[in-house]
This record gives structure tokens, sequence and C-alpha cells, in this order.
């Protein structure tokens, strides 16, 4: 996996309540609900890798006591910012100005880096103070890949308001009109079509004839359609006024002349007359109807021959232009900057705030964090020296480490299994796992000490002061050689002042399968099963699913935990004392194991 | 038509308003109510300010991308795939690692093409649902929360869908926007019909070349009327790319020792086919396609081989182990699309009806629609769909349906066996006489051709006598509507702005689709609370105006799921 040797993840098992909860029509999988409680966590299912995260990833709810990930919180936004300029967006304009910055921040379309403004002209006058004295077009250029707008025509009048000039020019620096203008143009247009319409029927292809090479871009497209329809809707509209899409309103003229009419005989004849005409289509480039065009395929195509792989974009460039018709370099546009948001997390069940940061934006602090950090224990894994001596590990890590991208198969390890506990009453543990991982590789697991106890987070100098220190020596004494002994069923390898450390005994399985007898397989013929049975990726990495269940007793409220934590001897006496448990499901990667025996 | 300002300054403010009231006040020809007027709500109607919580999100599911945006804009605020990228855990950060792109990644085992990028396929008996939906809320929750960069308030969402999906699945997505998402309600819209709507037209035949299967539907007036498909599609045309690859690449190695055949990923054939693949046009193609295949294949081969100044492409594979460079010619690159969406190497008793090629296919739907929507659909030709991107594919395939067309005309008889000495007989003697086997539409156009040789006819294939009634109608109808709209007969392609355009359009203009799922009623019920009629009129029959009025218009009673029941 992408993150090193060892990890924990923490499983959130949102998921299973949430089929659970409106799903009574998953007809097809009927006996899923009845395993649910059997089934032992498998972190190769793939959709296992939606309810694993690593601990720092995890909100804590403390009114239902569950973990809660990012899966099972709701977000609400707080406020909007540019990532690049830092100016914050009022909401208002996400509205209307979408949801990248307006300002002068834009990424290189090539290589997603920030562009900056620079002028064309070299500065005359070398003084850095002269902010006047930027002189001359500006264009946009990635300090990167060193892109720039120059390749696709485009230069600027002013180094600021970017985006408004950028609005305005297409590649290769023709004008653009405005949306407003384009709208006068495409009204007059349609006048001139309709006044035309009469006396000629013949040259109705002549809009199309205008402009015969390039269709107008999606954008003006889009508006000219959505004139036609809101047209053609509105033209519809009178002769069905009251149909049901319209709200119907008692003042308005329409509604009391029908009022009027309702008892007129002569009304009834007027209405069954004007039959509601049916919308027409669209029948011009001026209301959104484009004819396929097979000049511009075949310029496509040209385009290609001519010009080859590196005028083409990858599949990552295409997807972050704004316009979905990008194919050729030269038809890149820079790339406004997408906002982000500060948001604030809520649990789904209980609407309770989890997290809440600062609305400041530069500010990182947050108003409220509820984190799985402070209320789950932390499972942490390293390995404990492996005790049988192993030729090749010793030469490849030395003494100083271990290398967990190498496990060799059918060679019991052992790892050191630490639990911390960030709570401020002492917890018992209860450890379970599988005997054998699933999947492909099967390895053997056993924890050496299944069921223990933790001590509580008390105060660091409580530790300092008790006699933990000689107990904390001894551990680091304990050199790779001659720790053997200690490995121990049943009992607990270390412990300290919140923490315990346990031994995990993992025999790594085979990634070929082995018959069954020896390991001396000829070199040739274990290739061969090798190339029958190949491993996907990630299949040779030794994942053991642990299940954590965890009991402690706990002041009823809150606020006295602090108090109780401190002086957690007493703490029987104080009363209202609160059984609880936790239960969830960790995956523990050890490491990847090695193909060779 | 000075209104049209005005009203674009009330759509730039933002304000939810009841647009609807906007479009009768934009419409010049009676009396109406300015619509800002302040009505207090206890003497004026209850009008369309409580519907105005009507903001939508528009999505289009596929099965390998999901668009999402805003209704009122042209493009999609984001599009977003479902790769084994999207589907890492949290906290794997492998794929930004320097080394993973230059690494090519295997098939996993027992996975078939390009599986690990589909978000579902059609056949669920071998889909976990629950990983759908753990895939696309994810997906959805990349939109919400990094392009839409909502508000807190739940939004309504128009979801265009294919128009034949599984119930499970249906119901998988809806409870994910339901339950996770908060939408009030859910306006189901069926892709073809929006990809209409997009290009502006009441009546088409939308060739929607997707992934899995190409799709060719027929749509009368906003209805589809027929539907054929095909597996030929951007799967297997990916696939056929990366078999074209693998062949060159192997070529190249040939000199050299190394045994390992090198397989190309899945991302390196499709970029290959995004960046550089073709289709060849009609012209280019060497028609030998009536001949046996292998015939044809080698044909093909050394008329790529044979022109040596033909030029070539040089493809970059930075993941194969060492890096190289693939110079192939041009020509080549086109071959997939030929063999995997026209099966031009193939002999038609070959194909199955599963896998038509994409001109017979669009054909044969053609061919089975009534002759007068045949006539209107044939000449509003829509390509759609992810591959239809492809350079020269849309002419290729318009050029092959104008040559069957030509060759067979609209005979669903291939072939008359023994009959068919008689049959060209006919033929023959239709053909001094004008076409007559165009639809009607054409007709008023084509007839005035004065080169109308006085043969006695036999009856069937003599010109109907002109009815007066009819053409009175006709003038009467162009008379409002223009000559353009009545267009037919001819193939001809329209282009479209696609299935998330059109959505954002009806969204915009405030529609009302037939399949709209409220939120408390699906969670109740779930899929089984639709009622069982396909059609529920979205315009409610006439009503006394009274104090009953509202109900009909607000909510209604049931709801149905349409073509998805």
């Amino acid at each position: 996996m992408a993150q090193p040797f060892p990890y924990t993840y923490y499983s959130c098992d949102c998921y299973d309540s949430a089929t659970l909860a409106p799903t009574s029509k998953r007809a097809s999988h009927p006996a899923r609900a009845e395993e649910e409680d059997e089934r032992t966590f498998d972190p190769r299912n793939p959709r296992s890798n939606y309810s694993l995260y690593p601990l720092e990833h995890l909100l804590y709810c403390e009114d239902c006591r569950q973990i809660r990930c990012p899966r099972c919180v709701s977000e609400e936004t707080l406020n909007w910012f540019c990532p690049s300029c830092l100016f914050e967006v009022p909401s208002s304009m996400i509205k209307s100005e979408g949801n990248r910055c307006t300002r002068n921040c834009y990424n290189c379309p090539i290589c997603t880096s920030s562009m900056t403004v620079s002028s064309l002209e070299p500065p005359k006058v070398p003084t850095a103070d002269d902010t006047g004295g930027l002189a001359g077009p500006f264009f946009l250029s990635c300090p990167y890949c060193h892109w720039s707008t120059l390749d696709i025509g485009i230069e600027f009048e002013k180094h600021t308001g970017i985006t408004q000039q950028l609005a305005r020019i297409r590649n290769g620096g023709k004008v653009v009109p405005t949306p407003k203008e384009r709208e006068k143009e495409r009204d007059k247009k349609r006048d001139a079509e309709a006044r035309d319409e009469s006396v000629a029927k013949a040259d109705e292809l002549s809009p199309e004839d205008l402009n015969p090479s390039e269709p107008p871009p999606q954008e003006e497209l889009f508006s000219n359609l959505f004139a036609f329809y809101k047209s053609q809707l509105s033209l519809a509209a009178p002769s069905n006024p009251f149909s049901p899409h319209h709200d119907i309103n008692f003042s308005s003229p329409s509604s009391f002349s029908r009022i009027m009419n309702l008892y007129s005989s002569t009304s009834s004849k007027k209405q069954k007359k004007d039959k509601p005409a049916p919308m027409r289509e669209a029948c011009s480039i001026t209301e959104g109807l484009v004819p396929y065009n097979p000049s511009l395929d075949a310029a496509a195509v040209e385009a290609l021959k001519t010009h080859g792989w590196s005028h083409t974009l990858s599949p990552t460039q295409k997807l972050h232009q704004t316009s979905p018709n990008t194919r050729f370099i030269n038809e890149l546009r820079p790339i406004p900057t997408l906002l982000r948001t500060k948001r604030g997390k809520r649990c789904r069940t209980c609407r309770h705030i989890l997290s809440k940061p600062e609305s400041k934006i530069t500010s990182t602090r947050y108003k409220i964090k509820l984190l799985g950090l402070n209320h789950i224990p932390r499972l942490s894994v390293r390995a404990l020296s492996s005790p049988i001596p192993l030729p090749t590990m010793a030469a490849s890590t030395g003494s100083q480490g271990f290398d967990y991208a190498r496990l060799s198969p059918g060679l019991p390890t052992h790892f050191l299994l630490t639990l911390s506990n960030p709570l401020f009453d002492p917890i018992r543990i209860t450890l379970a796992t599988p005997s054998t991982t699933a999947g492909k590789v099967q390895s053997r697991v056993t924890i050496m000490c299944p069921q223990f106890e933790v001590g509580a987070n008390t105060d660091v100098w409580d530790d300092a002061l008790s006699s933990g220190l000689t107990k904390r020596g001894a551990t680091a004494s304990t050199d790779p050689g001659s720790g053997t002994p200690q490995v121990e069923a049943g009992k607990i390898w270390d412990r300290g002042r919140n923490w315990t450390s346990v031994i995990l005994e993992v025999v790594p399985g085979f990634l070929k399968p082995i018959p069954g007898f020896d390991f001396g397989l000829g070199g040739e013929l274990a290739k061969k099963v090798d190339d029958e049975h190949e491993l996907d990726e990630d299949d040779d990495v030794l994942e053991i699913p642990v299940f954590v269940r965890i009991e402690y007793e706990s002041e009823v409220a809150a606020e006295d935990r602090a108090a109780a934590g401190a002086e957690h001897g007493r703490a029987g006496a104080a009363g209202g004392k609160e059984k609880r448990e936790e239960a969830f499901w960790c995956v523990l990667g050890v490491g990847r194991i090695v193909g060779g025996p | 038509m000075t209104t049209a300002t005005d009203r674009k300054v009330s759509i730039g403010r933002a304000r939810p308003g009841p647009s609807r009231l906007q479009d009768l006040a934009a419409t010049p020809e009676s009396p109406r109510t300015p619509l800002l007027r302040s009505t207090s709500s206890i003497y004026g109607s209850p009008g369309g300010s409580f519907r105005s919580e009507d903001e939508y999100v528009v999505l289009e599911l596929g099965s390998r991308y999901l668009r999402g945006g805003f209704p009122g804009e042209s493009t999609p605020r984001c599009t977003l795939g479902f790769g084994p990228d999207e589907q890492r855990r949290v906290g794997d950060y492998r794929q930004w690692d320097p080394e993973y792109s230059t690494t090519r990644r295997k098939r996993k085992r027992g996975q078939e093409w390009g599986q690990e990028f589909e978000l579902y396929r059609m056949d669920l008996s071998d889909v976990d649902l629950g990983l759908v939906e753990d895939k696309f809320e994810r997906v959805m929750r990349e939109a919400y929360n990094k392009y839409f960069l909502l508000d807190p308030k739940p939004r309504r969402v128009l979801l265009a869908l294919p128009p034949l999906m599984p119930r499970e699945l249906l119901s998988t997505v809806l409870s994910v926007l339901f339950g996770n998402f908060q939408a009030p309600s859910i306006t189901l819209m069926s892709s073809p019909i929006l990809s209409t709507v997009a290009a502006g037209l009441r009546s088409a035949l939308v060739i929607d070349i997707g992934w899995a299967e190409t799709t060719v539907t027929g749509i009368y007036e906003y209805r589809e009327v027929h539907q054929r498909r095909s597996i030929r599609a951007g799967k297997l045309l990916s696939e056929e790319m990366a078999k074209v690859l693998d062949a060159e690449l192997a070529k190249n190695e040939s000199g050299s020792s190394t045994a390992l055949p090198d397989q190309v990923s899945f991302e390196e054939a499709e970029e290959v086919l995004t960046r550089v693949g073709w289709c060849k046009s009609r012209e280019d193609y060497p028609q030998a396609s009536a001949t046996s295949s292998d015939d044809d294949e080698n044909e093909f081969t050394d008329a790529s081989e044979i022109q040596p100044n033909e030029t070539s492409i040089s493809i970059p594979f930075l993941a194969s182990r060492p890096p190289k460079t693939l110079t192939i010619p041009f020509s080549t690159l086109s071959s997939p699309a030929e063999t995997a969406l026209f099966a031009s190497d193939t002999p038609l008793y070959d194909l199955d009806d599963h896998d038509q090629p994409l001109h017979l296919l669009t054909y044969h739907a053609l061919l089975h629609l009534p002759i007068d929507v045949r006539g209107v659909c044939m000449s509003r030709i829509i390509i759609t769909g992810g591959v239809s991107n492809l350079p020269g594919l849309k002419s290729r395939l318009l050029s092959e349906l104008q040559a069957i067309v030509q060759q067979r005309g609209w005979d669903p008889v291939k072939s008359y066996g023994s009959a068919s000495k008689r049959r060209n007989q006919l033929l023959r003697k239709r053909r001094q006489t004008p076409k007559t086997n165009l639809p009607h539409s054409a007709k008023s156009t084509e007839s005035t051709d004065p080169t109308n040789p006085p043969v006695p006819l036999p009856a069937g294939l003599a010109d109907p006598e002109p009815d007066e009634i009819s053409a009175k109608l006709a003038r009467l109808s162009t008379k409002t509507v223009p000559a353009a709209t009545t267009l037919g007969g001819v193939i001809r392609g329209v282009e479209s702005l696609g299935a998330w355009a059109g959505g954002s359009l009806i969204a915009q203009l405030r529609i009302r689709g037939i399949v709209e799922i409220e939120r408390e009623k699906f969670l109740q019920h779930g899929l089984h609370g639709a009622s069982r009629e396909k059609e529920v009129s979205v315009v409610p029959q006439r009503q006394t105006l009274g104090p009953g009025v509202r109900p009909g218009a607000g909510d209604r009673g049931s709801w149905s799921l349409g073509v998805w029941a």
C-alpha cells in the first residue's frame, strides 16, 4: 500500500448500518443481513476500501459514542475562498459567478500549476518599485512548464481583471461579443429572418451559410437554445394559461378575464378554437439547431495526421478544461482556479457538530474538533526483530531495522502490537483475528495475548514519578538476538503508563500455491505455477484484520472526566460510573511478502 | 423583443422566482400582471412563491462517468470518473507517486476489460450493489464538496439516466441521493430525450455510442418509440485498440529477444484511443467488405504497408519497461473503429443480433419505425455518447447509412431468395418512376419534380391523388411554423449539446418530468411505492378555479417510474 509499512486502518461500520436501514428492497441479497454477525472483516473486499480510514481521518461523535468517518458526517460550507489568492468569496458570488476564482488566478492547462501574469515587454528601467512602469501587453505563463497564453494567441491589455479580458478573447485573439451583445445580435438576426421568411423561403440556409466552418461555442449554442425554448414556451402559454405548471394567480388579468368569461356563452367556443399549437423545433443556428458538418470531422482528422500525438491532450488535461469539446493543444484555455471551502461537519444521526474550523481563511485552527484520535485507542505495529536468524534478512536490513517490504513466507515473524489509550480511564481490550488471513495468500496469524488492560491516559508526570522508568529501560535494552524466550502465550509483552504491547505472531503465506509438500520446488516448475497464479496488485501485502473491543468505566458526565482522569484512584468513590463498550475492526498492514523462500 | 433583456435581468438576479410567470409576462399578446407586484399573501393567490425552493442539481449518470452541475449552465461543473484511482482507501496516495505513472498495472484476474473503471453494468448478477453504492456515494461527495460548493440547503436533483436501467440499480442510486445527499425530490429523465432537447428538436434518432453498448433510440415528439442496442461501443473499441497496439508492439519487439509479451494497460489503450484514434471516411476504406474476412484483413494490412510515404504517428509508452516510443502508421489507428464499430471485416452472417455494426443497427432502427416517424427521424440523427467524439466517426456513420438506404431502400426483406428475380423486375420498373418510397413529409417538396413520365403504373406505385384538405392543412401549418422544421426524408445529422445540457435546459425552464420521486415516499416504500401506470399526466385535466386548485399542481398523489417501471 502506499502508506509506509506498518500501518493501521480503522474501519467505520457506517455502511453496514446504512444498508440495513432503508433498503428493504435489496432483495437480491437476502442472506446478507444474517451473515452480518458472523462475517469477519475482509480487507481485500473492494468495498472495504470505502470503510477503512487512517485514524487521523476519523472524527468521533460523543453523543452517539461512535467513530464518524467522512461518509457518515454531513458537511456544511462555512465560507468559500480561492486557494491561490486567499480571497474570500461571498456566497452570492458563488451563485452568480460559479465555483471558480474570478480574479487573476489561473492554473496551467498542461501541468495545473498556477500561472503568473507577466509583461511581454521587458521592463525598460529595472526599478522594482515602479509599478506604473508595467507596460505593454501581458500574458499568463506557467512557471513550471512554460506554457503561456501566447501559445494560444492571447494577450491582455491590463494585468488585472484577467477573467473579464479572457472571457472576451477567443483563442487566436479574436474578440468575442459579450452575452448581452450576442443576445441583441440574435434578436436582430431573428427579426431579419422573420421578415425574410415571407419573401424568400429558398434561402433558409443562409444563416448556416454565413458561418459554415465553425459552429458557435457551446455556451452560445446553449444560450441560443435556452432563448428559443423560452420564447416557444411563452408562445404556448397563452393558449393554456391554466395548465398546472403555472401558478395560478387570481390577480392576473388573464385569469380575471377567464373568470369573467366563465359563464358567458361565447367564451367556451373561443376556448375551443385556439387549440394549443405544439411547440415547434428549432430551425436555425440562432435557435440552437446545428446540422452536422462533416468538414469539421475531416479537419480534425487532418490535424491529427499532421501534428500527431503531441498536439493532442491527455485525458486529465481534457477533463480539466471547462469546455468538453477541447481536443487539441491549440484549443486549450487557462483554467480558473477552483475555489475551496471551509466546511463544518456534523454527525449525520444526531446532528451534533463534530468539527468546525475558524472562519478566518488563513487560520488553520478549529473551534470544535472531536477527533477519533482522542477517543479511540491507537493500534500500532512494529516488528519485533525476528527471532529466527535469517541470512537474507540480516544481510539486507542489518541490525537497525526490519524490512517490512520483504516478509519471508513460511517463517514465523513476531510483531509488537501496541495499544495506547487516549482516554482518561483504564480500558480492557479484547482482540480477535481470523487465524488465517483472507485472500489468495493465506497467512497464519496468532495474537499471543488477546485480552489485556491498558492504563488510563493520566498526567505524563505520574508516569515519570512512578517506577515506569526502569521498565522502559529494560525494553530498550532487549537486543534482537536475545529477545526470543520472552514470547510467551497469554502474557503481555510490555506495558507503560497508557500503553500495552502484545506479541503478534505471523506466518506469512506463500505467494504461489505450494502443493503441500516441500519448499524445494524446482525453479522452472515454480515459475510455471507463478505464471498461472499471477497475483494482482497488492495481493502480496499482508494485512491482518483485527477486531478490537474496548470496555471501560467512565464518569457519566463528560466534564468530570478530566478530574477523574487526574485522580483516577478514587474514581470509584465519585459514583455515577458507567460501563461503556466499543468495538470496531482494524486492519494492520504489516508488510509485503516476497516471492521466493 | 424588448422583453428579452428584462427576462435576462430577472434570471441573472438569482432570485429563485416563479419563472413560469415570467414567461407569461414576457409574451406580448395579452395583458398580464406585472411580475413583481407585491401581493400580500392573504389576498393574493397562493402563487409561485411557495415553489421557490426549486433549486436543482443536474446529474447525468453513465456507467463510467458522472456529470454534474447546475441548471442554466452550458457545461457541467464536473465530470468524474469511476476509475481505480478514485477507489483507493483514504490516505492511500500512491497515485501521486512519481513512479506510479510509469508502472503498468495489470488487470485484475477474472475481470473483464475495463471492469474496474465502471460504476455498474447492466448484468447485475455479478455486480455488488453495495460497491456501486460506495462508489457512487464517494463520487457524489466529491462533486458536492469540491465542485458544487453548495450552501447546506438541500436541492432537488434532475437525474439523466439511460432509459433501461435495472430497478435494483436505480433504487441504489436513488437511495444514495435521498439518503446521503438529502435531495427533497429527484426527477428522472431519460438521456436520449434530453439529447433531443439539447439539439433543439422534438423528434430525433439518437445514437448513443456509450461505454458498454450503443443504443439507437427513435424519439418522436419527445417520446421514445423504438430502441435498439448493440454491444459495439466504447468497451469493444478500446479493447480492440489494445489488441492493435499489442500487435504493433510485438512487431517492433520481434527483433530483440525479450520473450515477454507486453500487454498494453487499459489506461494506455484508452489514452491512445482518445488522443489519436480516428475513423476512416467511407471513401477511404477499401470497399471490399463483401468478400470473406481473411482476404479483407490481408488487403487492409497490405494497404497500410504499401504506402510508405504515409504519415505515421509516434506514441510514447512511458509505463512500459523500458519506456519506449511506438511509431505506427496513421491508418492503423483507425482500424479499431473499423473492426469494433463497423465490423467491416466480418461477414454479415457472422453477426448476431446483439453485435450489429452501428450503421446496420441504425438502419434497422429506422426501418422499424413507422413510416412517418421514420421520415422525421432520419433527418434528425443525433450521434452522441463518449465514442462519438472520435474524429470522423459521425460522418462515416452517416455516409454508411446513406449508402445502405440508397442500396436497399426501406425494404425489410434483405434477400428474396428465389423471388428475387421478380423483385428485381419490380425494382427496375420502380426506378423509372420517381422514388415513391420516400416518406410522406418529404413528398411535399419532392413531388414538384417535373420529370414525371406519364407511364401507366400499378396502383400501389402510383402517386396518390392530391389531397386538397391535407394540402391546405400543410399550408396552414407552414404559415406558423418555419419550413425548415418540417424537413424530412433525407439523412441529416444534427449536433446535440448532450444529455447533460438538455437536463440543464429543462431544469432551468422548470419543466416537470413525468418521473418525479419525492423523498418521503421513496424512503417509505422504496421503488415499490411507484404506481403501476407508466404515464402520469403532467398536465392534469382541466380544473375549476377554486380552492381545490393547488394540490394538483404542487404534489401528485402517486408517482410513477415512467419508462423505468
